[in-house]
């Protein structure tokens, strides 16, 4: 098993629990600690990419490297919005969910 | 100077809509209203004889022939005599949609391209609600509903008539294009059945009658008038425009022939049951335009160009007989001298062809369609018909409704008198050969249906027929509808659920595998 | 290489940009000034990149640093892209007019909520021009990352829970749909060494690796563009967003992705037979029609049915798939998918306006409660009346204008079956126009709270009557919105 295969195993690993973890914890921050779980998924992926070096043919293409680290810059700053949405919801009402019929008022219909 | 005119047309009605959005203007504006028509029925009058003339401008295309003419110069005329006489301090709402709808009214008889027609049609069928629903009345409110429903549906049956048409003609979507390019359009039957029961749902064409009686009896009478008179008369152009009467389509036109008839009968029959007069008056109407599509079939079965220019004169005959008709509910609802009865029954049986009133030259128009064998049996039946309806109308007139009268302005009930010797007698100077509806043969053939169906009236009236609600089929619509409406709570049952994460996470997933089979499948292939 | 004017592309990118920055710096009332004061020099900019693509007839290219892609990144201005920019220019100041009245900065001091939407306003404006410039697939990454970002805060202005609720529901699908966009790009960069939309239109091959990339890219602009059954933020967010950011979400921030989609479809994969995806795409798009409009029709508040109206209206966009991609009537397609993305982008930021206006007026945005309402706010209905001539797709109306070439394209091209979502569509949005107005121009006493905001009114019926006078669009218009676009596969212009 070489090591490409192993971080791509490992990637698909990491993206099909981020991805269970998304679509089934209800829980907003549990949903954001999948999200970011999908993200390092991807970004070895990316790793991998790199390592084969498919644009020019060199041993390591720098590019990958490049997207990796504005991917994460993204999914930092992303994470952080989300956290602050997620305590000011906090402050805000006492509880957190993504639930719309919890904030639905009698005799409005829809939401 | 027919060119300014023709451009005037619409114009000339837009200038005054435009001076309904400036406060200050928009009593002059609505006062002056009648004005408005004027450049129409100058240039109806004038486009009467001589080649058909065309103006283009920003993309429009406006376009005069002699059928066109004929019916824009009557519209015109019965735009400005109820306009003249209607306006009291009605308010901008009912000015601002009695514009367009007269601009649409006008306009369909010179639009000369699909999308102006597309657009004048949507301008006479639409805003027309304006000019009876606004109301509390529940009765109202389920005409306009009705009424609004047949009308875009009617719109959504002719946008994808019209595709259909210029799709199949390349070099440009003028009217005259689109049809010479259709005898050979791969979509030929598509468009006919689309254009037919496009127009179909404005004519009132069985099973589409239903919303005509709920709309009539709902409207005051000027609007009545106006709408049975001129705007009904926006679905016999658009059949005379987008019917190939060049090449003969022997099925097709049959098909429409036999569909006129039954409506023709239809209407005969349910307005025999109807006591509100009104009802009588759209019974006839829904009659009439089968009279009208029947002849238009049999034109177009047998390829016969004229078939336009005889149903135009049919169309513009009835288009003053039926305004006047309604009118006449509320110039006769308080006191009936007897001359205005009399003139009043010409009238009625100017439906039926009576000789010498504007109605005999129309049933000599159609002479050439109703030519022999069947048609002319069931034209002569649908006359008897006409007949009796009409009667039957006369004796409702008689036992009035003081309703009527409040409905009508003054000035309009005291002009009535004009407008019905107009309807009588104005056809005459259009009439291509007035002379042949005098010969002692033409007189009987106009005479004895005629007697034949007043006599038959009263029979009638002796068997004790049910009353058909107003609207007969409408109730059957309105179920079908009533139980579509009564999925809706599914549907946000299906939202709500569509609308949790997990489903969507789940939809999601879903849809990147479908688009990579959707991919892989051509990749495999 | 770099045309000559390529350098206005960073401009237009860079002006918003300035703002935002001059914005923070200065604070308080500055940030107001500065938004309305750059919004004319961001519409000449727009105007002035439009007019080098018409005049040049060709695609303006700038490549950042003077690096030519694959190493460089380049900027990249075709027909679609400079009208889009044109469009956002025009609306996007609009808003802020709009704006002007509930987030005016209170006298000597500073709001929080005021100065988030100035600059938020801006990002999305810059964020948008680099989603329509950029061309280069993982720099449009983080161009879309940047817009819903900007967009997020917009939603949860006013701070009240459940608005804060509904951005969170839309952040956290919002990166769904994005984790799964980069995937799809990182596999792409994988197979090809470059992520240039023109070299990778050239090299492109129908392999599973790239079906699995446009897969998953399509799906992941698919969730942020709320196609159903994917629409699950959307009501919610645009319903409870203030009116001015409901009208930029509505009717440009959901085009963003939408026109990645395009770029992916029509510019990066035009070579493959796309013919069964696209259908797949159109039949989606065609149950959001339906389903959208059915949705609008229950609501009981105007903004909500506003809401699901622009969920059917996206539906609309997705039909320009298969028509667009046919080989007969591409063309028809294309015009008319692009004409529904302006109509809507003009008629929905309208009637969002007008429906804030309604809202302020009235104290409330029940449908139920609108009796007569239209004798005292004049102005705001004949708003709502002419958008909804629009949505429904009557004569004059770029809304009409679009049907018109989307069902001579389901003809020219033999699909039918589009024909039903489209008029069905348009005979549903009658209904659900006909449920605002009807009882509005009825006869009835309302109540009004405030007396309306002539200048608000004006604003929004500008922009319905931009999106009435795109009737008018010239033949050369359609022309010029296909410059750019690669003629490889499909015949498809």
């Amino acid at each position: 098993m070489t090591p490409s295969v192993l971080a791509g195993l490992v990637g698909a690993a990491l993206v099909g629990l981020g991805l269970y973890g998304l679509i089934s914890n209800p829980h907003p921050l549990r949903k954001l600690l999948a999200f970011n779980l999908v993200g390092s998924g991807v970004f070895l992926v990316f790793g991998i990419v790199a390592r084969r070096g498919a644009a020019a043919g060199f041993a390591f293409d720098p590019v990958p490297q490049a997207m990796v680290i504005t991917g994460i810059v993204v999914a930092f700053a992303a994470s952080a919005l989300a956290v602050a949405l997620i305590l000011r919801l906090a402050a805000a009402s006492g509880k957190v969910t993504l639930d719309p019929r919890a904030w639905t008022k009698p005799g409005e219909g829809g939401q | 100077m027919i060119q300014i005119l023709l451009v005037a047309t619409l114009a000339w009605p837009l200038a005054f809509l435009a001076a309904c959005f400036v406060r200050p203007w928009r009593p002059r504006a609505l006062a002056w209203q009648f004005l408005a028509p004027a450049p129409g029925l100058a240039a109806g009058l004038m486009g009467l004889s001589g080649p058909p003339v065309s103006v283009s401008a920003l993309g429009f295309v406006l376009r005069l022939d002699a059928p066109g003419a004929l019916l824009l110069a009557f519209a015109a005329l019965l735009w400005i005599v109820v306009s003249a006489t209607l306006w009291r301090d009605k308010d901008a709402r009912f000015g601002v949609c009695w514009l367009l709808t007269m601009i649409g009214s006008l306009g369909v008889f010179v639009a000369g391209d699909l999308v102006s027609f597309y657009l004048l049609y949507a301008l006479v069928s639409l805003p027309a609600y304006g000019l009876f629903a606004f109301s509390d009345d529940p009765e109202k409110q389920r005409a306009g509903a009705v009424y609004l429903a047949f009308a875009l549906a009617g719109e959504a049956v002719l946008l994808a008539a019209f595709a259909l048409l210029a799709a199949g003609a390349p070099q440009g979507v003028g009217i005259a294009e689109v049809m010479a390019a259709l005898p050979a359009s791969p979509w030929r039957g598509a468009v006919l059945v689309l254009v037919v029961a496009g127009f179909g749902m404005k004519m009132g064409l069985v099973p589409f009658n239903g919303w005509m009686p709920l709309n009539y009896r709902a409207a005051p009478i000027p609007v009545a008038a106006v709408l049975s008179g001129a705007g009904v008369k926006a679905g016999v152009i658009g059949l005379l425009r987008f019917l190939p009467f060049e090449a003969p389509l022997a099925e097709a036109g049959g098909a429409l022939a036999i569909l006129g008839f039954v409506t023709a009968f239809y209407g005969v029959v349910v307005g025999l049951t109807q006591r509100d007069a009104k009802n009588v008056l759209a019974y006839s109407s829904i009659s009439q335009m089968g009279v009208i599509s029947a002849a238009l079939g049999l034109g177009l079965a047998a390829g016969q160009v004229s078939a336009a220019g005889d149903m135009a004169f049919y169309a513009a005959n009835h288009l003053l007989v039926k305004a006047a008709l309604f009118v006449a509910l509320g110039a006769l609802a308080v006191r009936r001298p007897v001359w205005a009865l009399a003139l009043a029954g010409a009238l009625a049986l100017s439906l039926a062809g009576l000789p010498l009133t504007g109605g005999a030259l129309a049933k000599l128009a159609s002479k050439a369609q109703f030519d022999a064998g069947w048609a002319k049996v069931l034209a002569t039946l649908s006359s008897i018909g006409s007949a009796m309806l009409m009667t039957h109308f006369l004796t409702r007139l008689v036992s009035g409704e003081a309703e009527a009268a409040s409905e009508t302005p003054v000035p309009l009930a005291r002009v009535w008198p004009a407008l019905a010797l107009g309807a009588l007698f104005l056809p005459w100077a259009f009439a291509v050969d007035p002379g042949k509806a005098l010969t002692l043969d033409a007189l009987w053939d106009g005479f004895w249906p005629v007697a034949i169906g007043v006599a038959l009236a009263p029979v009638w009236r002796r068997l004790s027929v049910p009353q058909i609600p107003t609207g007969d089929s409408i109730v059957f619509f309105e179920r079908g509808f009533a139980r579509l409406v009564r999925l809706g709570p599914a549907f946000e049952r299906a939202d709500v659920g569509l609308r949790q994460w997990p489903a969507a996470g789940v939809s999601l997933l879903v849809i990147v595998l479908a688009l990579l089979a959707a991919g892989l499948g051509d990749f495999v292939r | 290489m770099t045309a000559p004017g390529g350098e206005l592309l960073v401009f237009a990118v860079l002006t918003p940009v300035l703002g935002i920055l001059l914005s923070f710096a200065r604070g308080g009332r500055a940030a107001e000034a500065i938004t309305l004061a750059l919004a004319p020099v961001g519409l000449v900019l727009a105007g002035f990149v439009a007019w080098l693509v018409a005049w040049s007839g060709a695609p303006l290219v700038y490549e950042i640093g003077g690096l030519a892609p694959p190493l460089g990144i380049a900027l990249r201005a075709d027909g679609a892209s400079a009208t889009m920019m044109v469009v956002t220019a025009l609306i996007v100041p609009a808003a802020a007019f709009y704006a002007r009245e509930k987030f005016a900065t209170p006298q000597g001091g500073e709001s929080r909520s005021a100065l988030t939407f100035w600059i938020m306003l801006q990002a999305i404006w810059a964020a948008l021009n680099l989603v329509f410039l950029g061309s280069d697939l993982f720099n449009l990454y983080v161009a879309l990352e940047l817009l819903t970002f900007a967009a997020v805060p917009l939603v949860c202005i006013d701070g009240r829970p459940e608005t804060l609720a509904a951005a969170l529901r839309y952040l956290l699908f919002a990166l769904f749909g994005s984790i799964s966009y980069l995937l799809g790009v990182a596999l792409l960069y994988g197979g090809y060494g470059t992520l240039d939309i023109v070299l990778l239109g050239q090299k492109i091959e129908g392999t599973p690796l790239v079906w699995t990339a446009a897969a998953l890219m399509t799906a992941g602009l698919l969730a942020k563009t709320a196609l159903f059954p994917l629409h699950i933020w959307l009501p919610p967010a645009h319903a409870n967003a203030p009116a001015a950011a409901s009208a930029v979400l509505s009717g440009l921030v959901v085009k963003g992705s939408f026109f990645l989609a395009l770029r992916l479809w029509f510019y990066v994969l035009p070579g493959l037979p796309i013919a069964a995806p696209a259908a797949l795409l159109g039949a989606l798009g065609g149950c959001a029609a339906l389903f959208g409009s059915i949705l609008a029709l229950r609501q009981a508040r105007l903004k909500l049915l506003v809401a699901y109206s622009t969920v059917a209206q996206i539906g609309y966009l997705f039909l320009m798939f298969p028509l667009a991609a046919a080989p007969a009537g591409g063309a028809l397609g294309w015009s008319g998918g692009f004409m529904q993305v302006l109509a809507h982008a003009f008629a929905k930021a309208a009637m969002f306006l007008s429906a804030g206006v309604l809202a302020e007026a009235l104290g409330h945005d029940r449908i139920a409660q609108f009796g007569g309402a239209a004798r005292a706010l004049p102005l705001t209905f004949l708003t709502l009346g002419l958008g909804g001539l629009s949505l429904m797709g009557l004569p004059p109306s770029g809304g009409f204008e679009a049907k018109w070439f989307l069902l001579r394209a389901c003809a020219a091209s033999g699909q039918w079956i589009w024909a039903v979502p489209i008029l069905g569509g348009g005979l549903l949005a009658g209904g659900y126009v006909f449920r605002i107005l009807a009882p509005a121009l009825g006869d009835g006493e309302v109540k009004v709270k405030a007396s309306p905001r002539r200048s608000q009114e004006l604003v929004a019926l500008g922009l319905v009557v931009i999106a009435l006078a795109l009737a008018f669009a010239p033949e050369n218009f359609f022309e010029f919105i296909r410059i750019g676009r690669p003629l490889a596969g499909g015949g498809a212009s």
